[in-house]
């Protein structure tokens, strides 16, 4: 059987599936068999439409024969193979189905990680989405307690979002992922994700926002007591001082080398915009309260 | 006769010759009518002490008394020196019996006498005499240098050995600071390293306890079928059904066997 041409064992289960006059109740058992049987040929033959389809359908006749680990499994084949085809949003739906079914076996972990596979497919192609599944699949570990696992997505969507250039939504991402690194007392992790969101706020040329990161961030006991707050300590400082030099010294330091690459790029690339202007609106911004008081 | 017998014996004699010591006589006499003398003899008598408690400093290996030796000889230096004025005074004063030579030579003891005072070593750095006056200096423990200020003597000229001791000094340390740096460097990629690690590790734990529950349940399992197959096959392959399949097979085929026989003929 397993010898015979795939076509062929799809046409019969088709048939075994189909309801008509002759046949009242369709007979999923065999017709999956032949489905993952049809599904397996074509994977060899590299008839990758085909063996798309067959593995849709035997994913279906799993789910009908209430096994939904195995249906799920199918689905995960047949996005994998979607994705070989571009067919980007064909992988999305894939692998969200695969997910819902690991859901229902209630395995969290396959489940973020079949989200996770659909993220990494569709970086290139459509990142929104990715981004938008790789939210997904961190929340469905955090309702799981499983925050550790989700350190690898959250430095993943972080790395999409700053190639999009999106910078105030990757800031924002990093202190979800304090967090996360917070709730499993994972320190350090806890730090690096701190000191990356101040970095990425200064390159956005966002000084406001990363000081007021910073007085956020020194708020947590963890984060004062660590090398990292050293490190962004001399950064703001370097800043409100205008001093370019001592930027670039503090960015080629060993706290800062210990990040995510990405985030030394950004890094490396400091000070951006016109670091004396900062200084200037400094000093204009402590003589005006001066002002106010003489008049009254 | 003992070392001890010899002492008393001797310091007995001193004692009945003691009227006929001349010297000791004249003193006594000349010192109840001259101040001068009687205060000359007691300032002598505390530079001696004095000389004594150093070279006794000098050879204590204790740096406690070390010091406490040293303060009182600058007690006592400071106590002589003040003195000295006085005995000044009294040194021009004229006293009967005196020739002028000797008044001259009272002055001259006089104003040898701070001198005096001033060399005995006392631990602390006192300023080396021009001509040479080094005499009571034992322990010296710092050099200080008294030349007013003036470093362009060719004297004071660094030596081409000691500047270019001077230089490689200053390669050394340069050199060990850069070592050193290095080595903070790698020691920071390491702290980062095990920090990673330990979170890595701490990740794995409640795998690991997943992991053991399920192998365990599996054990479990496996265990149970066992024995149960071992059960089953006990059962379809005991001894005696054995025996009674290859009785019942031996008559079947003595059966088949008669019934050829039969047919044959």
């Amino acid at each position: 059987m397993a010898s015979s041409d795939p076509h062929k064992l799809m046409v019969k289960a088709d048939k075994l599936t189909k309801l008509s006059l002759t046949r009242w109740s369709a007979d999923w058992k065999s017709a999956t068999q032949l489905y993952e049987q049809a599904a397996n040929g074509f994977r060899v033959a590299k008839n990758i439409e085909q063996a798309k389809i067959a593995f849709e359908k035997a994913s279906q006749g799993q789910e009908m024969l209430s096994s939904p680990w195995d249906a799920a499994k199918h689905m995960e084949s047949a996005a994998a193979l979607a994705k070989e085809l571009h067919n980007w949003r064909e992988v999305a739906d894939f692998y969200r189905k695969a997910s819902e079914l690991y859901n229902e076996c209630g395995r969290s972990q396959p489940a973020s990680d079949a989200l996770a596979k659909a993220a990494r497919a569709l970086e290139d192609a459509v990142p929104e989405d990715a981004i938008q599944l790789y939210t997904d699949a961190c929340i469905m570990l955090e309702e799981d307690d499983k925050e550790q696992m989700a350190f690898d997505l959250y430095r993943a969507a972080t790395n999409v979002y700053i190639k999009l250039e999106k910078y105030a939504d990757a800031a924002t991402f990093l202190l979800r992922w304090g967090l996360a690194a917070d709730k499993c007392n994972a320190t350090n992790s806890q730090c690096k994700a701190y000191l990356s969101a101040i970095i990425v706020y200064l390159y956005a040329n966002d000084f406001k926002q990363a000081e007021k990161c910073y007085n956020d961030c020194s708020q947590v006991d963890a984060f004062l007591r660590s090398d990292q707050n050293r490190c962004a300590t001399k950064l703001i400082s370097a800043y409100t001082e205008g001093d370019v030099e001592e930027i670039k010294r503090v960015a080629q330091s060993s706290t800062i080398s210990n990040l995510d690459h990405v985030i030394i790029k950004l890094a490396r690339k400091l000070p951006t915009g016109d670091v004396s202007a900062l200084k200037k609106a400094n000093a204009v911004q402590d003589e005006e309260p001066l002002d106010e008081n003489d008049l009254t | 006769m003992s070392v001890i017998d010899i002492l008393t014996r001797v310091d007995s004699i001193c004692k009945k010759y003691d009227k006929y010591d001349v010297e000791k006589q004249r003193e006594t006499n000349v010192s109840g009518d001259d101040a001068f003398a009687r205060l000359y003899g007691a300032v002598e008598a505390d530079i001696e002490a004095a000389l004594q408690k150093a070279e006794s400093a000098s050879n204590e290996k204790n740096r406690a008394s070390v010091v406490a030796l040293n303060a009182e000889i600058r007690r006592t230096k400071a106590r002589l020196l003040e003195e000295v004025p006085k005995l000044q005074r009294l040194a021009i004063k004229k006293v009967k019996g005196l020739s002028t030579e000797e008044l001259v030579a009272r002055n001259d003891l006089v104003l040898a006498l701070p001198d005096r005072i001033q060399a005995i070593p006392d631990g602390t750095a006192a300023a080396p005499k021009q001509s040479g006056g080094w005499g009571a200096s034992a322990s010296r423990t710092e050099i200080k240098f008294d030349s007013d200020g003036r470093f362009d003597d060719e004297y004071f000229q660094q030596t081409e050995e000691s500047s270019q001791f001077r230089q490689e000094y200053e390669m050394r340390k340069m050199k060990q600071d850069q070592g050193l740096d290095m080595i903070s460097e790698g020691l920071d990629t390491l702290k980062n390293m095990a920090h990673d690690m330990n979170e890595e590790v701490d990740r794995q734990v409640p795998l690991m306890d997943e992991i053991d529950t399920k192998v365990d349940r599996a054990t479990a399992d496996l265990k149970n079928t066992n024995v149960r197959l071992k059960h089953t096959v006990t059962q379809l392959r005991s001894s005696r059904n054995f025996c009674i399949d290859i009785v019942l097979l031996c008559i079947i085929l003595g059966i088949a066997a008669y019934l050829y026989n039969v047919l044959k003929k």
